[in-house]
């Protein structure tokens, strides 16, 4: 069972708000509760008061502005994601990786806020995030809106710069490069459903005919990364695209640093960020 | 590690799992022994240290002064003889890990030790009846005072057989005032708490002449029983008495041991004994049949185990048995064996692989079941058996064979959908797929019972001899004479004369079965006959391997198996489809990982991974083989539990034949297999 909690169910952000201000760190929000719950049923957290925000509009609004980018507010499902029309065409590494979270009946209630806010190091939403440049956008009672870049939003495990008085009202994800190609590879336990073992997400396109290229990861480090130097890797002129590509994939593997544990060794995890970066670099050259 | 030390009963779930959380235990820490082979050495801690003083069956035989809770030992033929003859000897070692039942519906059941000494509970269990006789045994507390009441189970595979947590809630009942007492384990608690099927341990030393004949076998197992032995000293005997898997071994020596770890505690587990030792039999006949340059299906061919040849207790198998050589030649054909394999992107090899398998019930002799079967004044039939629901549909079978029996269509028949030891026929248990064969021989003698009082009444009324008598199609008539009959709908409940006058009452047939001339092994040697029937089979797949990450996918899943008669095709293509998922999984993902201090590190459905829809084979062939056994009800022979038995070793030889890499040690991760290629690079 659950531990004792009172519930408030707010229908405005301000109201929200308030009562952050007024409970905070005995406070949390609730979306989808799909980690949060999880953990109050083992008792690794018992907060007194949980602030449910699905019933605010503002929230649940998901929208693409052509030429300026995705809104994901902060009680947008992932399956509201995955149906809205422009992820699938314009944000393909995205959708490809809100695809992997968990089921479909989990993704009927997960959010991709959540997801974020969670701060898991396999957190499957954000090297999407990361290498697409999106924002956090923080609200609290007294300050109005700051917007925070993904890379500094998480700071170790489970852990993000968020205070407990503010919420992430929405993630912004700007405008894609044009004729990108992005690519979320999974490597799981199972062929059905898991955590990622490993997770790498990619995004190539040309700029003015030079290829440019963006990486990052997911369960190979305290949170999850982007891994910038890859990026330089194919800048440099001269160099064959095979050489770039081994380049990239021992930077890879130096920059992560995973963990050994139940679901899968170091030495294992090592491995597949230098199998799966190789084979999707190669995929992203080849295709754009 | 695992066992309950202290209960909290409260009014309700809230108030009992705060008043749990402000119990502080303080624990002293001593010597533990968390492997097997560790725990056989001399010297190592013992788990129990008085097990000397302990009660058992005289079937087992535990060793005092060590951690062995029960030495099964058995000898055919002339091990040193065979050896002798022998031109090519292999020895190999295999190891499985500790596993859960995962069963869908976790263990709940509800106690009430009542005020004037009755005892009423209410339980997700597979043998009531096994309930009701260890708690009168353990408390002292004659069968006629307990009553257990069991409705549809939500899943068993072994882990509901013998007694579970029946007693903890009744005792706590009486404690709590005579009032009655719930436990329902999460499934957290389930992996932590509740019984799992022990881990294995196994050494196979196996003589060949050169063209491939087997000589001689030398055979150890070992089985990681847990801190208590329980039910799980019986897998153990099992796999001693079955060793040397569906093959004819003239010469063999094996000892089977269950050993006690300081692990969690073991119990049955669908397969019993067996999943386990034909991991290291059909792995072993891989290895041997390469090392001979031989066809490994043609290797099991050469050395099946036919009718007339004796198996590892001396027993001659029946001249009506099923056919391993069937079996295995039409999995072959199905997944066509030698035939090239399929192309596959680069970076990975697609491989076959085939295992055989066998297995008799693990029952004592005289294991019984029965049946009753009642007729209502309206001419159904209530059929009341002891076997209960766990999602195997044996039920369905059985009310099938009563209403072909009783010649009424079998929507009028309808199986009491409950068990209750005070009203239901007795069924020693529900395991050991042994319940079709047994229930539906007892259920056949009950019908003929019921008949036979039908023809009784229906002799006087129709004036004709009982010989001269037909029940067919709901009616009774006089061969030959349709117009001279009557509905059995008149009859069933007394026939009644438009006078008044009545003869005959209510109809009630009962029925039983127990095996025939099944015996004691004996003690030294293991000879003598523990098998009601033996059920063969073999299973194949195609499988497609990822070389540089280990992901290993099966593509097609082939399975055949000789049920003597199919009561119910559908039923017996649900289990073998079913058994095959579970086989999967348990051969690819499904392990206790403890840390080294013996704790469990994923009790959780996250990271114990079970097979998902996702993970299950695109192509699935179940082949149906019937040779029928006379003494089986039509013929049959029970399947449930061979469905499961084989998949991980067929998954193994596959990996093998694509990468010459053998892999002894279940389970079959992407990162075991990945390490195991990497060893050879």
């Amino acid at each position: 069972m659950l531990p004792k909690f009172e519930y408030y169910s707010p229908t405005s952000l301000s109201e929200a708000l308030e009562l952050l201000e007024k409970y905070g760190e005995d406070a949390r929000i609730i979306a989808g509760g799909t980690d949060l719950l999880v953990s109050m049923r083992d008792r690794i957290l018992k907060p007194k008061y949980l602030i449910d925000i699905k019933k605010i509009p503002e929230l649940r609004r998901i929208e693409y502005k052509e030429g300026v980018g995705l809104t994901i507010g902060a009680a947008v499902t992932l399956k509201d994601i995955l149906e809205y029309p422009n992820v699938g065409k314009k944000y393909r590494v995205l959708w490809d990786a809100v695809k992997t979270i968990g089921d479909m009946i989990l993704r009927n209630r997960a959010t991709l806020v959540g997801n974020i806010c969670n701060a898991s190091p396999a957190a499957d939403s954000a090297p999407a995030l990361l290498i697409l440049d999106a924002r956090a956008r923080i609200i609290n009672r007294n300050d109005g809106v700051g917007e925070v870049p993904l890379e500094r939003f998480f700071v170790g495990v489970k852990k993000t710069i968020l205070k407990p008085t503010e919420i992430v009202k929405e993630v912004f994800v700007p405008e894609p490069p044009a004729n990108c190609y992005g690519k979320y590879v999974k490597v799981m336990r199972v062929q059905s459903e898991d955590l990622a073992v490993v997770g790498v997400g990619g995004l190539a396109y040309r700029d003015r005919g030079d290829l440019v290229v963006r990486l990052a990861y997911s369960s190979v480090a305290p949170t999850p990364i982007r891994v910038k130097e890859v990026e330089e890797v194919f800048k440099k002129k001269n160099m064959p695209t095979d050489e770039k590509i081994e380049e990239a994939v021992k930077i890879s593997s130096e920059k992560v640093s995973p963990i050994s544990d139940v679901r899968g060794s170091a030495e294992y995890r090592l491995n597949l960020v230098k199998v799966a970066t190789r084979r999707l670099l190669k995929e992203l050259v080849e295709v754009v | 590690m695992g066992e309950p030390v202290a209960a909290v009963i409260a009014e309700d779930l809230e108030a009992a799992e705060e008043a749990v959380e402000l119990i502080e235990v303080e624990y002293e820490p001593l010597p533990a022994v968390l492997d097997v082979r560790e725990a056989l050495k001399p010297g190592a801690p013992l788990v129990h240290e008085e097990l000397g003083e302990y009660a058992h069956s005289p079937a087992f035989n535990p060793i005092p002064g060590t951690n062995i809770a029960n030495r099964f030992t058995l000898k055919k033929g002339n091990i040193v003889e065979g050896f002798d003859k022998s031109e090519v000897v292999v020895e190999n070692e295999f190891y499985m890990p500790q596993v859960s039942h995962v069963q869908m519906e976790t263990h709940v059941c509800i106690g009430h030790y009542m005020a004037d000494g009755n005892i009423r509970i209410w339980t997700s269990a597979q043998s009531p009846f096994t309930v009701r006789y260890i708690l009168s045994h353990s408390l002292g507390i004659p069968l006629h005072k307990i009553s257990v009441y069991t409705p549809y189970v939500g899943g068993g595979f072994g882990g509901k057989a013998g007694i579970n947590f029946e007693p903890l809630v009744v005792l706590l009942s009486k404690k709590a005032g005579y009032r009655p007492v719930k436990l329902e384990l999460t499934r957290e608690e389930h992996f932590l708490a509740a019984p799992l099927r022990q881990g294995f341990y196994a050494k196979i030393k196996t003589g060949v002449t050169k063209d491939g004949r087997i000589m001689a076998e030398k055979i150890f197992y070992a089985f990681d029983a847990g801190a208590y032995a329980d039910y799980g000293v019986n897998p153990a005997r099992a796999a001693g008495y079955s060793c040397t898997g569906p093959y004819y071994v003239p010469n063999v020596e094996a000892e089977s041991l269950a050993v006690y770890t300081n692990h969690q505690w073991g119990t049955a587990f669908r397969g019993f004994g067996h999943f386990e030792f034909l991991w290291a039999v059909e792995r072993q006949m891989e290895i041997v049949a390469s090392e001979l340059g031989v066809d490994p299906v043609g290797f099991r061919l050469k050395n099946a185990l036919l009718p007339g040849l004796t198996t590892p207790t001396g027993e001659v198998l029946r001249e009506d048995a099923g056919r391993i050589d069937q079996c295995i030649k039409a999995v072959a054909e199905e997944i066509r064996w030698g035939e090239k394999n399929r192309g596959s992107e680069p970076g990975k090899v697609r491989a076959k692989g085939i295992a055989a398998l066998w297995k008799a019930p693990a029952i004592p002799p005289n294991a019984a079941s029965s049946a009753i079967i009642k007729f209502n004044e309206d001419g159904t039939v209530l059929l009341s058996v002891g076997v209960t629901e766990i999602g195997q549909g044996t039920v369905t079978s059985l009310a099938q064979i009563a209403a072909e029996e009783l010649g009424v269509p079998v929507e009028k028949v309808r199986v009491v959908p409950f068990r209750h030891t005070d009203l239901t026929p007795y069924s020693w248990q529900t395991v050991a797929s042994r319940n079709l064969f047994m229930e539906g021989r007892a259920v056949i003698r009950a019908a003929r019972d019921a008949k036979e009082q039908i023809l009784e009444i229906a002799s006087q009324v129709l004036r004709a001899p009982k010989d001269d008598l037909i029940i067919k199609d709901e009616k009774v008539w006089v061969k030959g004479r349709p117009e001279w009959g009557l509905d059995l709908k008149d009859i069933v409940a007394g026939y009644v004369y438009p006078n008044g006058n009545t003869v005959g009452g209510p109809i009630i047939g009962r029925g039983y079965f127990v095996g025939t001339r099944l015996s004691y092994l004996d003690p030294e040697t293991g000879q003598g006959y523990p098998a009601l029937k033996w059920t063969f089979g073999a299973q194949g797949v195609e499988i497609e391997l990822d070389l540089e990450t280990g992901e290993v996918r099966v593509l097609k899943l082939v399975s055949a198996f000789d049920v003597g008669k199919a009561i119910n095709p559908m039923l017996v293509v649900g289990q073998i489809i079913g058994g095959g998922i579970q086989s999967l999984s348990l051969g690819m993902w499904e392990q206790y990982v403890y840390d080294g201090k013996g704790r469990m590190l994923n009790p959780n459905l996250t990271d114990y991974k079970i097979a998902r829809a996702g993970d299950i084979p695109e192509e699935i062939v179940p082949i149906i083989i019937e040779n029928p056994q006379s003494d089986g009800p039509y013929g049959a022979r029970g399947v449930a539990e061979l469905c499961m038995l084989s998949v991980p070793a067929a998954i193994a030889n596959a990996i093998f034949h694509a990468t010459g890499v053998n892999i002894n040690d279940l389970p079959l991760t992407y990162e075991n297999i990945w390490k195991a290629l990497n060893k050879k690079r």
